[in-house]
């Protein structure tokens, strides 16, 4: 079994913030831990230090047994990626190279047979055996039927785009718990798994032998799975040695006594200074005072120079105001809706204040069903509209906003869009504060972090007069701080809410529930269903 | 016609069970193949030889390595 040691690790930012200092923790062999922090508070920076995907500043990472990655961003492949090619990627650095040394040469053997091509090729093949390359295969091969439910010669060309979200996530976690790395670092593993993927998640992570750090923002995953937490705030990070249950009270106890601390440094530093000044006076009117007035300068320049206490990490403070307005008793009708081959036909009305929550298994539809009512372009068969006065308003899953890449909030939010009037910088500046967005302003979209990018698009939503929010997976990407704002902002919503989601705690704040079976049925439930299996399709 | 391969020590220390399966079937092929061009004792020392050069090679990809690499140096041998 291996361990992860972070010692004194500092990080500054390309515009000059230090992000991370005096970063120090360790997690041991076995031990399944998890990192939470706000937002933007430098968590996927900090498991990049510790992938060695960054360098730090400071400090150093040490650790025993291979290390084994799972990027936040798996999930959400959109390029021509195969299953191969993540497989080997997901491998020991070993088995990485010397595949990369096999496709290397059978490229140069295309390009010329000769002895020499042939050796290279040979001796390739010899280091690919060496480094354990065909165990891999063959561990891949369990890992697609596991994942996938094809074996892994008939789906190793797929490409990662022509699968799911939650099936890409299968994919990896599959590959690393299988595979022989002792140390896991999973960014948001659970990101893109329906529930049944989530507890499936839960359990493997409760059953491994490795050690696992993982990112999370899924409250019931925290609870089940962490043995102890990491928290990334305030510029560093400390470590709670028991699970989630006792984590809040923990937090709210570390922050009293640092600010309790903080209290009694900046009352002794007046004391000293008070001191000082006294003496200083008196030095003037006795020479006797002379020696006691520089001896206590000097206590006073000692005590600057050791420094204050670390600060009580600043709050942070999300005040989403979704305000809606009144529309038509019924918002959403549907008689007979089928989506083009996934699902049957079914009947569904929606009043005005309703909280739907839309669940069921992966690949059942939910999205398109929201992005048919989002007024895009969807394959489906009966009828369906929208009730008088309903505006609809539409959180994407995976963020997909091509246009938005390069460009700022502050911009998208000043040049407006049909149905979302422009606003200038200084109203465009206080939305963003509200939403804990005032860093981020100026810095394109695409370099924003999940988090920040939902929030966003929730204040987006709050702009743009919705009446009917259509939310795909909202809390996804959100920080528990900011999912508890959304679900405060959601209550106060006047106006109709549909809400795809595999957050179980967020899906109990909701009325009524719309479920997609994996059979194709989609049916009314009056509590939350999780255990719709996954839909099963030809492949 | 049958062909036997000669023995060697070398070649002996090498040899197991799929090794020599490889080596057997590619001298099969390539005697048939440069039949009349090259003598079959030929074929038999290139084939040998290749294989010893290839012994740190997967078992699994011997066979083919082994024949390319073979066809290669006959079809060199006659120009």
């Amino acid at each position: 079994m291996g361990y992860v040691d972070v010692t004194g690790i500092r990080h500054t930012l390309s515009d000059g913030r230090v992000l991370l200092d005096d970063v120090n923790f360790r997690i041991g062999e076995g031990a399944r831990a998890a990192l939470v922090g706000e937002n933007g508070a430098g968590k996927t920076t900090l498991l990049r230090i510790i992938a060695g995907d960054l360098t730090p500043e400071e400090g150093a990472i040490a650790r025993t047994g291979g290390l084994g990655v799972m990027r936040q961003f798996i999930g959400s492949v959109r390029d021509d990626t195969t299953v191969q090619r993540l497989l080997v990627d997901l491998s020991p650095p070993a088995v990485r190279a010397a595949w990369d040394a096999v496709e290397a040469t059978e490229l140069a053997l295309m390009e010329s047979d000769d002895e020499r091509a042939q050796m290279a090729y040979a001796g390739a093949l010899a280091e690919w055996g060496d480094a354990g390359g065909y165990e891999a295969e063959v561990t891949w091969d369990t890992v697609t039927v596991a994942a996938l439910g094809v074996p892994y010669e008939r789906c190793k060309y797929r490409e990662l785009s022509t699968l799911s979200g939650g099936e890409q996530k299968r994919l990896a976690l599959e590959a690393l718990l299988r595979g022989p790395d002792e140390v896991l670092l999973l960014d948001e593993p659970d990101n893109y798994l329906d529930v049944p993927g989530k507890r499936w998640l839960e359990q493997r992570l409760l059953e491994t032998r490795k050690t696992v750090l993982f990112v999370s923002h899924d409250r019931e995953l925290l609870a089940r799975v962490a043995d102890r937490v990491v928290t990334v705030e305030g510029g560093t990070a400390w470590v709670h040695g028991g699970g989630f249950a006792s984590y809040a009270d923990a937090r709210t106890a570390r922050h009293d006594r640092l600010a309790e601390l903080r209290r009694r440094w900046d009352e002794e530093h007046q004391r000293l200074v008070d001191l000082v000044r006294t003496l200083q006076q008196q030095a003037a009117n006795s020479p006797d005072m002379a020696n006691r007035y520089h001896a206590m300068q000097t206590r006073l320049a000692k005590f600057e120079a050791a420094g204050p206490p670390p600060e009580r990490p600043p709050e942070q403070k999300v005040a989403m105001r979704l305000r809606g307005g009144r529309t038509g008793v019924r918002a959403v009708m549907a008689e007979q809706l089928e989506l083009t081959g996934l699902m049957k036909p079914f009947d569904l009305e929606v009043w005005y204040g309703d909280r739907v929550g839309v669940l069921g298994a992966n690949g059942a539809g939910k999205s398109h069903f929201l992005r048919l009512l989002a007024g895009q372009d969807v394959a489906h068969s009966g009828a369906w509209r929208l009730g008088a006065r309903v505006v609809p308003g539409f959180f994407a899953q995976t963020h997909a906003h091509p246009g938005w890449q390069d460009r700022t909030p502050v911009d998208l939010l000043w040049h407006g869009e049909p149905g979302r009037p422009g606003v200038d910088r200084g109203r465009a500046m206080a939305a963003l504060r509200r939403y804990g967005l005032t860093d981020a302003a100026d810095q394109p979209f695409r370099t924003m972090s999940g988090g920040q990018q939902a929030r966003f698009q929730i204040l987006l939503l709050e702009l743009s007069g919705a009446t009917l929010l259509l939310l795909d997976e909202p809390t996804d990407n959100l920080d528990v701080l900011s999912a508890e704002a959304l679900e405060e902002a959601l209550a106060a919503f006047d106006g109709t809410v549909l809400a795809v989601t595999h957050d179980r705690w967020f899906a109990r704040s909701f009325d009524r529930f719309l479920v997609f079976g994996a059979d194709g049925r989609v049916y009314e439930s009056a509590e939350p269903v999780f255990d719709e299996s996954r839909v099963v399709r030809a492949r | 016609m049958t062909l036997a391969v000669p023995p060697s020590a070398s070649a002996a220390d090498d040899a197991s069970g799929p090794v020599d399966d490889a080596v057997t079937a590619a001298v099969g092929r390539l005697s048939g193949e440069f039949a009349g061009r090259v003598g079959p004792q030929l074929v038999v020392r290139v084939v040998r030889d290749c294989r010893r050069e290839l012994g740190g090679s997967p078992v699994g990809a011997l066979s083919e390595l082994v024949e390319r690499l073979a066809r290669y140096r006959l079809d060199r041998q006659i120009g």
